[in-house]
């Protein structure tokens, strides 16, 4: 953790004292209103890798107060998935209240596989499996040297555990890999019905929309909502959470 | 005598001056040369001095379609020559005709039939060309003579117009209005204070009456379409007032008929229609006619407004608020009171919001405007009042606000502004003090305002940060999946090393010793299993062959069919110690007394026996 820290502030240039310092001068900036000089701020520790769920938290909750919705999705996603703090969850809640777009009809259920993926806390779970499939694999090597029936059992148990416990971690592991999210940031984007200019309109989306990014076609991607309904956007119009 | 000669004189002279009529005229003309097919035009066939019983014969064509027909009658007396009365009297036939086709159409003559006779007029060419000329058609002018040599203004108004309104005449030379030619008696004129503003800018519309004749009423007036604008009346008088106004030399009654404050709303030319009028000449003694008036086109160069602060709100203006009081009771109402007030537009200021502190309950402001016109601007003010009811208690502030505008006079953006306004809310002094039993419910009134802490809203920023990139999951760290992999690679490993050493081991002298030893402790470990349910003598054999075993495994010799002196010899080759010797031979000889003595099979006998050949056996490895 600390390795890792000093990594980034090396990387950034920014002492943990100018982090500091800058984190500050953001907040400030957004108690006296002027919320573009917060979000400047809030944006430079971010680009220089500083983005924990405290910046994250912060830059959604400036842009929010600005007005622009779409980077306060994105910050405020971008942060709950680091954090399941309250706070986010509050001021998400409230940035979505101004959303303009209704999705109608939403699915009943998500999939098994992403409610697994997102209800499991990873970290925990490849921890635990690790210490499950070694301590398997030496109980069973122990009793098959000594023929205990004990170690036996326990070792049986604990690779099981081991077992499903990695079965687990690739599913969220797909899930990463292939379930793309993303927030619509214009105020208005146009979805059309194929990736093309001569394209009719579909349908608009706005900004904050929580979208499932699909597929890439040259400057297109294809877009699904939460009730299925899909069409291709602008690239620039989505970005990925 | 003398007298009655004098009346003689008078009657003979007037009888010689009877009036004589004059020669018969007979004319026909067109108010235009050139038409299109959707314009109308007016065809005036005038017949001066029309004997009795003339039939007038109109002109006659398919390539024209009358509209209307009118018909007006004039008599003149005047004095010629030598004293002669001159008697005249003019017919004016009034046709309304619209082209039927495009091309050079005639109108063929009218005729005038009397008394055996046959005259007629002149035929009239028209060009025609489709679709509509009217704003710019070719207008046919009268003469400065009209053929029957009436001067202007000879006939009264209504029946001589043959000239239309000019199209666009503004006052040339600073005020003076141009007289039209046909017109000169009673015409009507709109002109503008500016011809080039600045969008929003008040520009002044204002339409006179010029008058020679006595006028009776103005019935109506229409003014023009005002599209583009925003527009407020100025002046409309109700009664005719007029002024002494001299145009060329000539006097003339200067009438304002309406005055009207507009406010283009977008860059451009814009043209503003003719006005119209509806007049009634005459006075007390003499009962004129209805006449219809036109006055002039104008054009009004509307600019941009400069590079400047965002806004649209233009004019020279003022903003002031005041409040009730500063230091208030919680749940006391406080009253804001915003006013606006200056010249411009009033309709078009959109003031922002007052910006009262979300703890402040805002009920909805009441807004009043009056209108308040300087002699050459319109303007006013805005009242609007607020009444905020405090719902915590602390110091908050009224931000200040601040409109830029746009002043066309000295032709610069200025700010109207008023100041932050701290207020002060301090606990009320009602029934929130009045001490009650718990439980007990309160007296209506008696429970005054609360400070009320109302949750929602967003969440406050985070004031310390952990720093650190986005961590990667574990699972896709590099070192994570050779870590999950390891365990079954060692044990597959394991496996097979065992399985070579095994291989590679088992015919050695050593291994097999091994392979023996470990046999005996396997059999050791059965006669465990028989310690107490099995039968003695099969207990007892299992130790014994145990420990035969181990002896075997140890000394590379098979010891089962030895004597106990054989056996003693070679433990002794095998330097076994005394002490070991005496041990291990005890076994063996508890062992064969155990299968064949009673009294061995008990449980403590059995333990002794094994705890003995353990020891053996651990004290030889």
């Amino acid at each position: 953790m600390m390795t890792s820290l000093l990594l980034a502030l090396t990387l950034a240039q920014y002492t943990p004292q100018e982090a500091q310092a800058l984190f500050v001068e953001a907040n400030d900036a957004y108690y006296r209103g002027d919320l573009a000089a917060a979000t400047e701020r809030y944006q430079k520790l971010l680009d220089a890798g500083l983005g924990g769920p405290d910046v994250l938290f912060n830059l959604g909750t400036a842009h929010l107060a600005a007005g622009h919705l779409g980077e306060a999705v994105l910050f405020l996603e971008r942060a709950a998935r680091l954090s399941d703090d309250d706070d986010i969850t509050v001021n998400l809640a409230v940035a979505r209240h101004k959303q303009v777009d209704q999705v109608v009809g939403e699915e009943g259920s998500v999939p098994f596989t992403q409610r697994l993926a997102a209800a499991m806390d990873e970290r925990l779970v490849a921890i635990a499996f690790l210490v499950s499939w070694w301590l398997g694999f030496a109980l069973l090597w122990f009793a098959r040297r000594r023929a205990k029936l004990i170690p036996g059992l326990v070792a049986a148990v604990l690779l099981l555990l081991g077992a499903v416990l990695g079965g687990a971690l690739g599913i969220a592991a797909n899930v990463r890999e292939n379930v793309i999210e993303g927030v619509v940031l214009p105020d208005s984007a146009k979805v059309l019905e194929f990736p093309g200019d001569t394209a009719k309109v579909a349908f608009e989306v706005h900004a904050g929309l929580k979208v499932r990014i699909m597929e890439t076609s040259g400057r297109f991607v294809r877009v699904r909502l939460p009730n299925a309904l899909e069409g291709w956007t602008q690239k620039e119009s989505v970005v990925s959470l | 005598m003398a007298r009655t000669g004098s009346a003689l004189v008078i009657v003979a002279a007037l009888i010689a001056s009877a009036p004589a009529r004059a020669e018969t005229e007979f004319s026909m003309q067109a108010d235009a040369e050139k038409v299109g097919t959707e314009d109308t035009f007016r065809l005036d066939i005038v017949i001066s001095n029309a004997p009795e019983g003339a039939v007038l014969g109109l002109p006659v064509s398919n390539d024209f379609e009358v509209l209307g027909r009118s018909q007006s009658t004039q008599m003149s007396y005047s004095v010629g020559p030598g004293g002669a009365g001159v008697m005249t009297q003019v017919q004016k036939h009034t046709l309304t005709m619209r082209a039927g086709r495009t091309g050079t159409l005639v109108i063929p003559y009218a005729t005038l039939t009397f008394g055996g006779k046959f005259i007629h007029t002149n035929t009239v060419t028209i060009q025609a060309v489709k679709g509509r000329l009217q704003p710019e058609r070719t207008t046919r002018r009268p003469q400065a003579n009209n053929p029957f040599g009436f001067p202007p203004g000879f006939f009264p108004p209504g029946m001589d117009d043959f000239d239309p309104p000019p199209r666009s005449e503004p006052f040339a030379g600073g005020n003076e209005p141009v007289v039209p030619r046909g017109d000169s008696d009673l015409f009507m004129r709109m002109s503008l204070d500016k011809t080039e503003v600045y969008v929003g800018e008040q520009v002044m519309i204002t339409i006179h009456l010029y008058s020679r004749v006595d006028l009776s009423s103005v019935d109506s007036v229409t003014m023009p379409k005002l599209d583009g604008f925003l527009s407020q009346d100025f002046k409309s008088p109700s009664q005719l007032n007029s002024t002494q106004r001299v145009i060329g030399g000539v006097p003339y009654r200067e009438y304002m008929l309406r005055q009207k404050a507009v406010f283009p709303l977008k860059p451009g030319t814009v043209t503003i229609e003719a006005p119209e009028a509806d007049i009634t000449t005459g006075n007390i003694l003499y009962a004129g006619r209805r006449v219809h008036r036109k006055g002039n086109e104008l054009e009004l160069v509307v600019k941009n407004l400069p590079p400047g602060p965002s806004t649209n709100v233009v004019g020279r203006w003022r903003l002031s608020r005041e409040v009730s009081q500063t230091e208030v009771a919680l749940g006391e109402p406080v009253q804001v009171k915003l006013v606006l007030e200056g010249r411009g537009n009033l309709q078009s200021v959109t003031l922002p919001p007052l910006g009262a502190p979300p703890s402040f309950r805002a009920f909805d402001p009441e807004t009043t405007d009056k209108a308040t016109n300087s002699r050459s601007h319109v303007g006013g003010s805005r009242t609007i009042e607020y009444t905020l009811v405090p719902q915590q208690t602390g110091t908050f502030t009224l931000p200040a606000l601040a409109v830029p505008f746009f002043d066309p006079e000295a032709r610069k953006y200025d700010e109207m502004r008023v100041d932050e306004i701290t207020l002060t809310v301090r606990p009320g002094t009602g029934g929130a003090n009045v001490l009650t039993v718990p439980g007990t419910p309160t007296i209506g009134g008696l429970d005054g305002p609360k400070n009320q802490l109302v949750g929602g809203g967003l969440k406050s920023l985070r004031h310390t940060a952990h720093f650190a990139a986005p961590p990667k999951p574990l699972s896709s760290q590099p070192w994570f999946v050779p870590a999950a992999l390891a365990p079954v690679a060692l044990s597959v490993l394991g496996s097979l090393l065992g399985f070579a050493l095994g291989a590679l081991g088992q015919k050695t002298p050593e291994a097999l010793k091994r392979r023996d030893a470990r046999a005996a402790q396997k059999r050791l470990a059965a006669a465990q299993k028989l310690l107490k349910t099995g039968s003695t003598v099969a207990f007892y054999e299992e130790v014994e062959r145990a420990l035969s075993g181990f002896m075997t495994a140890k000394l590379g010799v098979p010891t089962s069919a030895l004597t106990r002196a054989e056996l003693t010899a070679k433990l002794s080759e095998a330097k076994i110690s005394e002490a070991e010797r005496a041990r291990i031979l005890a076994v063996l000889d508890l062992c064969d007394l155990g299968r064949y003595a009673p009294g061995m099979g008990d449980a403590s006998a059995r333990r002794k026996a094994i705890d003995d050949a353990a020891a053996a056996m651990g004290g030889w490895a």
